[in-house]
């Protein structure tokens, strides 16, 4: 089955898959599913087991962490175009986060048979798929050691303790 | 300039019975000011008034029994150490200072916890506007080199901290007959024949220091390092007060004060934690050392024959113990000396010095108005008689040199 084109114009705008020629953008689409959500539902929680990343189409979906009873960290707001869930996908650990839906959200989901059939049959796109992965990677870890640095200055600054001085 | 950033803020997920949730921005100052401070548990420290008969305001003393220091509290500041019980927060301690002043400093709050924090409380050691000047101008050999030396110099340190049960025994001895009447007796008696001795000897004091001959310098150096020795001597007296009054010597040892002035010391800080009386004697006891080698000096210098350089070497001992006994007891030169310290405690300022050469500044540079009540009087008062006793030590020093040189 062919897919549609509005498809294969969003999966362009997607940072993943902005280097792929059109028959292997065809190919891909063919191995994604697509996931609703309502708003407020959970797709997983924080320590499910999860073969599966998610590239969000429409809506918004707010990845969060466990503090303490019912209070969680927010760790990121994703919206269309941009994906999540993707560790799992690669090294088959657990969910590192809890992801829920904060607006009615379309996600088209990627799961391991997909990314295997891809790097098989298009290595070149696989190739520019995990480049840009990478790239994605290093953002993420830059925003991670940031959100670590921002979350000690919380600390010190809630806290009123003077490090300075001592 | 660097710009202060903002707070720092935490986005939190907050989930509610149903499937649904609320995200949440919470800034540090929330966290701030919803914290519980809790201090600590009774026994882990001490208050203590410090009553003032010059200040409108009264002040405490805190001792933190863990780290064995000590922080001044202004009332408000009392007040507000003892809401913090770890149940009530921050924003409530806050409301109960408003109910209670009528007013809300903001600056309060932040600046008390600080020093509570801190309650490795107060750093005793005094910095050296020279050492600043010095680290200012690094690129210099000389500075680089003169720093560098001080610095060594201040790395040596003999002393010890475990010597309470020493000066207990001290005590135990015969150290505590110096704190009794007869003792009292004995030092006035000192002091009255040592001064008529030294006023005779005043008399001919050219006749006196010819006495040194050619060996003026060799005389003056001896004196010194006599002097010296009978600082140890005066800190040995502090600490055997404050054992007397069952309060603990944290430290005796030898340093070298802002890295060139040699010197012993003794921390009797705890001292702090006794009456006022005890602060008192503490203080006065150590200078009394002088008073009485001052006056035996002077006494050996009368019965010595005149112009032989026992005589000189004697009269000018006598000089310098006596000068030390004044110089420790007048409160008035800029230096934190035991009379310095009688004094503040018995007007109830601890922070005297520092409240009057920071006002005396902000006069200087226009950032405070003339106001004359009795704190600013106190205060105009203490920095002037002390610029002026400086310059009349200085003054009588070089007299004395040249004297003796001469």
């Amino acid at each position: 089955m062919r897919a549609p084109a509005d498809l294969l114009r969003f999966l362009r705008d997607v940072r993943l898959f902005t280097r792929f020629a059109e028959p292997e953008l065809i190919a891909l689409a063919e191995s994604l599913h697509e996931r609703r959500l309502r708003k407020n539902q959970l797709l997983f929680r924080e320590g499910d087991p999860g073969d599966e990343m998610f590239i969000v189409r429409q809506g918004a979906v707010l990845v969060s962490k466990a503090i303490r009873g019912r209070v969680e960290q927010v760790l990121d707001h994703v919206r269309p175009a941009d994906f999540f869930g993707e560790m799992s996908l690669l090294d088959g650990s657990p969910r590192s986060a809890t992801v829920q839906a904060e607006a009615d959200a379309t996600l088209l989901a990627l799961d391991r048979v997909g990314l295997q059939r891809l790097t098989d049959t298009n290595p070149r796109a696989a190739a520019a798929f995990f480049h840009a992965l990478v790239h994605v990677f290093i953002e993420r870890l830059r925003r991670s050691t940031h959100q670590v640095a921002e979350a000690t200055r919380w600390g010190l600054e809630a806290t009123g303790l003077d490090v300075e001085s001592r | 300039m660097t710009e202060r950033p903002a707070p720092a803020k935490l986005e939190l997920l907050v989930r509610r019975d149903d499937e649904s949730f609320e995200v949440r921005e919470v800034g540090s100052a929330l966290g701030f000011i919803q914290s519980r401070p809790q201090r600590g548990a009774e026994g882990s420290f001490e208050v203590s008034e410090v009553r003032s008969s010059v200040a409108a305001e009264r002040s405490f003393i805190l001792k933190s029994a863990a780290t064995e220091r000590f922080l001044v509290l202004s009332e408000p500041e009392k007040f507000l150490w003892e809401q913090m019980d770890g149940n009530t927060s921050l924003q409530e301690i806050a409301t109960a200072y408003v109910l209670r002043y009528g007013e809300f400093d903001f600056d309060i709050i932040p600046n008390l916890i600080r020093k509570l924090q801190r309650a490795r409380l107060l750093t005793l050691e005094p910095k050296s506007r020279l050492r600043q000047a010095l680290a200012r101008n690094r690129g210099q050999r000389v500075a680089k080199a003169v720093e560098a030396t001080l610095t060594s110099l201040e790395r040596i340190n003999l002393s010890s901290r475990r010597v309470q049960s020493v000066f207990q025994r001290l005590h135990r001895w015969g150290g505590f007959v110096l704190f009794t009447r007869a003792a009292v007796v004995a030092c006035l008696a000192f002091g009255v024949i040592g001064g008529v001795a030294a006023v005779a000897l005043m008399r001919a004091l050219d006749d006196v220091f010819s006495g040194f001959g050619g060996r003026a310098l060799l005389g003056v150096l001896a004196v010194k390092l006599l002097f010296f020795a009978s600082v140890a001597l005066h800190q040995l007296v502090h600490g055997l007060a404050c054992v007397h009054y069952r309060r603990r010597v944290r430290e005796f040892g030898f340093a070298f004060l802002h890295g060139f002035v040699p010197t012993f010391y003794v921390d009797v800080t705890d001292i702090f934690m006794a009456t006022r009386r005890a602060r008192v004697v503490t203080a006065v006891s150590g200078t009394l050392v002088h008073l009485v080698l001052g006056a035996v000096a002077f006494l050996v210098a009368a019965h010595a024959p005149v112009g032989s350089f026992t005589q000189a070497f004697a009269v000018a001992s006598g000089i310098i113990q006596w000068q030390a006994l004044a110089l420790s007891l007048y409160p008035f030169c800029f230096i934190e000396m035991d009379g310095y310290h009688v004094f503040v405690d018995l007007l109830g300022v601890p922070t005297l010095k520092h409240d009057a050469v920071s006002y005396v500044k902000a006069l200087l540079r226009g950032r405070e108005r003339l106001r004359w009540g009795r704190l600013e009087a106190l205060w105009l008062a203490y920095v002037g008689l002390s610029s002026l006793s400086i310059a009349a030590f200085l003054a009588f020093n070089v007299w004395i040199v040249v004297s003796a040189v001469s």
